[in-house]
């Protein structure tokens, strides 16, 4: 499980909440799968060289969001139901926010509505490649 | 319960003059049970000082300190390990007779431990510590201290002069030993260590405390917002006098404010002016230590830009 989880402590982006992210990421992924055992606080504080409290509070926030069970004394798991699609929300709404900043900064610097609908078809071409709306574009 | 009750090591209104000299200015802080406390400043801002006041190895002008929840005491020193930044080994001593005077010192010496930090730091047992290089030095300093499974652990600069693995390993060390509820405060100049290891943070500038807190919630707290303007930055009345805003650097074309608190309050107040871009970006610890410490070094950074 540990080979799963890396962190940037360099980056902005508090620890924290690069594991509860991740964790998340496995979990709707189906990398980690219901009723799996997380490592130990310790275990995984010692794997990733990160503070133990910094651990603790990330399994106290997936607790919070229903990714995980803590049973005290036997450790922490992955949730037997709904804990997939609760996970993938959250993602959705990550993917949402970072396309709400990248449009944001597209009309900061001046580009009009037709101009970020261009690039962003441009990109779902890219990785959607049989998408409705390719197929339509290409008719045109 | 709050914060001063759960401390383990709490320091309150520490001040130190060396001459005319201000060491130590009025410096406040309290570390919870388990936590990693991360000292950062710049040479001579008053990390050491602040070590040896609340050891008792230097008399603190004014100020009061708890270790263990007590003030000084003598059998505070049973569970506390201190690193200083010099070596304080014997010279004609070796790493083994290091250690026997720490197994004699120290009830809670643990035999089998000191092994696996004499196999961990690679260091033979037999060298002199006056034939030891520096980095082995300290590796053999910190043998002796986390060998005693220590409750509280004070170290000053304690990867200096070690190799990245080495210092890896002081990294896991102190880990370890939060996650068996030890408390840990040290010093470094190595500010990637503190962001890693550490869970709170002080920055010490000129004896003064000037930014501490949790290391996430700095993070999360603190951002910069960025913004263009053409031709050139206009004068944004107000802006510097915020007080969420901690610095503004204005740069030709370019302004960027360091912010604490509500980002995008600040970020609006640009965009009034409007602006050819403007971001939000999130800040690291080096960031945060930049903006904090100094004008020296913001304005060589501020040049960069």
């Amino acid at each position: 499980m540990p080979a799963i989880l890396t962190v940037d402590p360099r980056s902005g982006v508090p620890i924290y909440h690069q594991i509860v992210e991740q964790v998340k990421r496995s979990v709707a992924l189906g990398v980690l799968e219901p009723g799996e055992q997380l490592p130990t606080v310790k275990q995984l504080a010692t794997d990733l060289t990160v503070n133990p409290n910094t651990v603790a509070r990330a399994y106290r926030d997936l607790e919070r969001d229903r990714v995980i069970d803590t049973a005290p004394g036997r450790g922490s798991f992955v949730r037997d139901t709904g804990t997939a699609g609760r996970a993938k929300q959250t993602l959705t709404d990550v993917t949402g926010a970072a396309l709400n900043e990248a449009v944001r900064e597209a009309k900061s610097i001046g580009l009009d509505r037709n101009e970020v609908s261009d690039i962003f078809s441009g990109i779902l071409d890219r990785w959607y490649s049989t998408s409705p709306g390719a197929e339509a574009r290409k008719q045109q | 319960m709050n914060a001063t009750d759960m401390a383990v090591i709490s320091v309150k209104n520490l001040s130190k003059r060396y001459g005319r000299i201000i060491a130590a200015s009025d410096v406040t802080f309290d570390i919870p049970k388990g936590s990693i406390f991360g000292l950062l400043g710049t040479n001579g801002a008053g990390k050491t000082t602040t070590f040896k006041c609340m050891l008792g190895l230097a008399r603190a002008d004014s100020g009061m300190v708890l270790l263990g929840g007590a003030p000084l005491r003598p059998k505070t020193f049973e569970e506390l390990s201190y690193v200083p930044e010099t070596s304080a080994l014997y010279d004609w001593m070796t790493g083994r007779d290091h250690l026997e005077f720490t197994r004699r010192a120290f009830r809670r010496y643990a035999a089998g431990r000191a092994r696996e930090l004499l196999e961990l730091f690679g260091l033979d047992p037999m060298r002199k510590a006056g034939k030891l290089s520096k980095g082995q030095q300290s590796a053999l300093a910190l043998t002796m201290a986390f060998s005693i499974r220590p409750r509280m652990l004070v170290l000053d600069e304690p990867s200096s002069g070690l190799d990245p693995l080495h210092q890896r390993h002081v990294l896991d060390l102190m880990i370890d030993a939060a996650a068996g509820g030890a408390t840990v405060l040290f010093s470094s100049h190595q500010i990637g260590q503190v962001e890693r290891a550490a869970d709170h943070v002080a920055i010490l500038h000129q004896g003064k405390i000037v930014v501490q807190g949790e290391v996430d919630q700095l993070k999360a707290s603190e951002k910069i917002v960025e913004a263009t303007f053409d031709p050139h930055v206009p004068a944004l009345d107000g802006l510097d006098a915020d007080p969420n805003v901690r610095r503004v650097m204005r740069n030709g074309r370019m302004i960027r404010a360091f912010v604490r608190g509500n980002a995008d309050e600040v970020a609006r107040r640009i965009n009034v002016a409007s602006p050819t871009s403007i971001r939000v970006l999130d800040q690291n610890l080096e960031d945060i230590f930049v903006a904090a410490v100094g004008a020296q070094a913001s304005s060589a950074a501020g040049r960069e830009v």
